[in-house]
């Protein structure tokens, strides 16, 4: 229980940037509530407000989630989806496979281990 | 595993990190698999979310108990908070559809209850709720692979 030991750890830190017309958001920490729920929502209405309408959000660096966290997720994908576009998943860890496939929203979400065939899929429909 | 390890804190999110990283030692010890031992630490985090956010409706000054324990083929893991309670029969006749992507909430109790191989609920008079989790430990050979 080293330096893996700190409480806390890092607040939720989302960055934005583009990959051939599609808004991909790099998410580092832990996403559970609270105040990510906020910070999640403002990036995602920020992004439609620029007109990004496909965004990919890159669990990469998401160490864990909860069911809270998970409904941060659905509702970044219900937003999106309600102003025309869509939102898809890059990166999944086993924790978060386990979660989506428990709940059967592995039927909802487009979930991608490559970045690039994540970005192709939005001109596939 | 042997004897029991206990765990008390106060009502913080931040302590989430050390459920975690202290579930994840306990359970890399145990004969069970890698899948096991994900919907074992997924399971329990809900628990203590739950135990923090409705509870103790996250007041510092409420502490939330988690103690594990294994016993012969299983391990045990309670999670007790200072809260009311809520009708958790109820709750478990109308567990809300978890693709229903309207609902952003409700679906901590769904995962626990399809993650473990056991999932109670009990009032602990004076005291608070407590659950109760109880996972069946299998060889490491065995339910690794999600299957679609």
């Amino acid at each position: 229980m080293s330096a893996r030991c700190a409480l806390g750890g890092p607040e939720l830190r989302i960055e934005s940037r583009e990959k051939n017309g599609v808004v991909i958001l790099d998410i580092q920490g832990k996403l559970m509530g609270g105040p990510d729920a906020e910070t999640f929502k403002n990036t995602i209405h920020k992004t439609i407000e620029k007109g990004g309408k496909q965004v990919i959000v890159n669990l990469h660096g998401v160490d864990w989630i909860n069911s809270t966290g998970m409904g941060i997720l659905i509702s970044g994908y219900t937003t999106m989806r309600r102003s025309g576009g869509d939102l898809r998943l890059l990166h999944v860890s086993d924790k978060i496979q386990s979660i989506l496939y428990v709940t059967k929203l592995n039927m909802i979400f487009k979930c991608f281990d490559n970045e690039d065939e994540a970005v192709a899929s939005f001109a596939n429909g | 595993m042997a004897g029991t390890i206990v765990l008390e804190f106060p009502s913080d999110y931040k302590f989430l990190n050390i459920v975690d990283l202290v579930c994840g030692e306990i359970v890399e010890g145990l004969c069970t698999g890698h899948l096991a031992a994900n919907e074992i630490a997924i399971s329990v985090i809900e628990a203590v979310t739950n135990a923090i956010e409705h509870g103790n409706c996250q007041c510092s000054d409420e502490n939330v108990r988690v103690v594990f324990e294994c016993k012969n083929d299983r391990l045990c893991v309670e999670v007790e908070d200072c809260g009311k309670g809520f009708d958790y029969a109820c709750f478990l006749k109308n567990i809300p559809d978890p693709t229903d992507v309207q609902h952003l909430r409700g679906r901590g109790i769904y995962i626990m209850k399809n993650m473990m191989d056991s999932l109670d609920f009990e009032m602990v008079p004076g005291k608070g709720m407590k659950v109760k989790l109880e996972k069946l430990l299998k060889p490491k050979e065995s339910g690794d692979v999600i299957k679609d």
